[in-house]
């Protein structure tokens, strides 16, 4: 409990440091008088507008992550697990793609989320069929691997085929992530899917924590597997497919955040899952944060800096793996 | 009969001068003309005689790139490569500096005559441009009456304005904005506004974060048409943040397409601008001209 607190602080004290960082000179002051009150200001509507949207979606979006990469870790008994390296990101943004720029929708951003949940879905969903067959840690990851980079070569590739030559252009939000300029339609859209899928995912905590001793262990406790997988399936779709949509893909928070966690916790799946989320979202504001004071005219891609941490750290988790395995 | 014996080669010897004066600027004339590039495109299918012009670049039939789309629908396209003009084997060959530099040399080394236009980003250098291309494919009066026609609305456009300058940014796809040395910068001056990306020392087509063009309140905002296929990017220039500055004037206030090329039809983005511009600070009565 205490470190949920610590990490809800921390969280809340990155939003607050997200809302007063932007390539606007404004002053602290200006800011939270921007923000809180009335009228036109040029002020007021960065905060409110540019500013404030973009802490929301880190906030969340940094949740859905942390939150999905422990579920999943937990659910699959996989300690590589997560959004990203298991190709459920790079789905979910093909399917935004698809849907999006073929303008099936004409330009509604609705589009987006509809798309990128359906390919999320798609993800998870072969994937788990993959895993069930065989529960080797590798053939899951290899997997996922094989799904990201088809992924990404078909989200380039409708890019590139767009009537319009300014999307390809927009391949590297789709392959990198970013949380530039996005409005509070975006917050609208994307929001409330997360939220269900946060939902979901707490529902199955029983659930992971008696798969920790083995899935048949865990029916004899009483636990419907059938229902639990639904759970799982239906609320990692739901809160990385919005996630994605808004933001293009934005790898290794779920896989870092649980790791560094866990060792704080009892180590019992369930209670990893609320300190995971809450680390994801600190993680995320803090390399959102990162992105525009490095570059502050041109902005680097959060989803650069994620990867800057979690792939040398995804590379020492496969590291220490072998040699648990020897 | 010897009078007339005498004369008669003089005579065939005037007559042969006189054809030959006659002749020699139809001859000069480049009877089939192939341009490989959009802007060469403009000003060759502005100043070119039916039937002269065998084809243009396939961008040309681009609504959103060429003024002329409509009227490219008439000509064959090419696509910009060496091969095709190879086939079509034109007296002259028109293309931009920026574009094709692989086919440009492949064609002058295959003994093509190649003529390429840089097309320096401002209004000043246009009616330059026109006259050099009127003279290559031999239409020197109809582009003189062109080039001074631009002449004289431009200095027209710049002696109707009165009161204070109002500031514009030109704000696109992805908060791009037009910066210093840019067609669109020049466009905005000759019309009478301050382009406030220049003053803030964006320099050529650059990235403008949308922080600053809501901290700079400019009076007008133009953006470009928007296309049928969307993009992500286009959500930036009409970001709620945009919409939600009171005083500024948003919109895409040039025609489609008139400030990708600089040609004569640039004319019609000034035009539209000043028009605006007249709205937001008007003469008075007595200083109209």
């Amino acid at each position: 409990m205490r470190l949920s607190i610590s990490l809800t602080l921390l969280a809340l004290a990155l939003f607050v440091v997200s809302l007063l960082v932007g390539p606007a000179e404004l002053s602290s002051g200006d800011s939270v008088a921007g923000l809180f009150a009335g009228g036109g200001e040029a002020a007021a509507i960065i905060m409110r507008e540019i500013r404030l949207p973009r802490a929301i979606l880190g906030l969340a979006i940094g949740i859905s992550l942390g939150l999905s990469g422990a579920v999943l870790q937990g659910f699959l008994r996989n300690p590589l697990a997560e959004p990203g390296v298991i190709g459920v990101s790079s789905m979910a943004a093909l399917g935004a793609v698809l849907v999006f720029y073929s303008g099936l929708a004409g330009s509604s951003l609705y589009a987006l989320p509809a798309g990128a949940l359906f390919g999320a879905l798609l993800a998870v969903l072969i994937l788990l069929a993959i895993a069930a067959r065989q529960g080797s840690t590798l053939t899951l990851i290899l997997a996922g691997v094989a799904l990201s980079s088809l992924a990404g070569a078909l989200t380039s590739l409708v890019l590139n085929l767009s009537p319009n030559p300014f999307a390809s252009y927009e391949i590297i939000f789709w392959l990198l992530g970013s949380l530039k300029d996005r409005s509070m339609e975006f917050v609208a859209i994307a929001l409330p899917l997360m939220a269900v899928g946060w939902f979901l995912i707490s529902l199955s905590a029983r659930a992971i924590d008696a798969l920790s001793l083995g899935e048949e262990a865990a029916s004899s406790l009483g636990i419907h597997m059938g229902r639990a997988r639904f759970m799982i399936v239906a609320g990692v779709a739901l809160s990385v497919g919005a996630a994605t949509a808004v933001s293009g893909t934005i790898g290794f928070i779920g896989l870092v955040v649980p790791h560094l966690i866990r060792p704080l916790t009892n180590r019992m799946p369930s209670s990893l899952l609320l300190p995971a989320g809450l680390g994801g979202a600190a993680l995320l504001l803090a390399a959102d944060i990162a992105a525009r004071i490095v570059l502050p005219a041109g902005e680097l891609n959060v989803g650069v800096l994620t990867a800057l941490i979690g792939a040398p750290f995804f590379l020492w988790l496969v590291v220490r793996a072998r040699r648990e395995m020897l | 009969m010897l009078k007339r014996r005498k004369r008669l080669p003089c005579l065939s010897g005037l007559v042969l001068l006189a054809g030959a004066l006659l002749v020699a600027p139809v001859l000069a004339m480049p009877k089939r003309v192939m341009s490989l590039n959009l802007c060469t495109d403009q000003l060759a299918m502005t100043l070119a005689e039916p039937g002269q012009l065998v084809s243009v670049s396939f961008l040309a039939r681009e609504p959103s790139l060429s003024m002329l789309h409509e009227k490219a629908q008439g000509y064959p396209v090419n696509h910009g490569l060496a091969e095709e003009v190879f086939l079509e084997n034109p007296d002259l060959v028109v293309t931009g500096t920026y574009s094709l530099h692989n086919t440009t040399a492949l064609l002058k080394r295959l003994g093509f005559h190649v003529e390429e236009f840089s097309f320096a980003q401002t209004l000043e250098t246009i009616p330059g441009e026109i006259r050099r291309m009127g003279a290559l494919i031999g239409q020197e009066k109809k582009a003189e009456t062109i080039a001074n026609d631009f002449d004289s609305e431009l200095k027209a456009i710049a002696a109707r304005q009165c009161g204070k300058h109002p500031t514009m940014i030109a704000y696109d796809q992805n908060g791009i904005a037009s910066g210093r040395g840019t067609l669109a910068d020049s466009v905005m001056q000759a019309a009478g506004f301050v382009n406030l990306a220049a003053e803030m020392g964006i320099v050529g087509v650059a990235p403008f974060p949308l922080e600053q063009v809501i901290a700079a309140q400019p009076d007008v905002i133009n953006m470009s048409t928007p296309q049928t296929a969307p993009t992500l990017g286009e959500y930036v220039p009409r970001h709620p943040a945009i919409a939600a500055l009171p005083q500024t004037r948003v919109g895409a206030f040039v025609p489609e397409g008139s400030l990708s090329c600089g040609t004569p039809l640039v004319i019609k983005a000034v035009r539209a601008l000043a028009a605006l511009r007249s709205t937001m600070a008007p003469c008075p009565e007595s200083a109209a001209p």
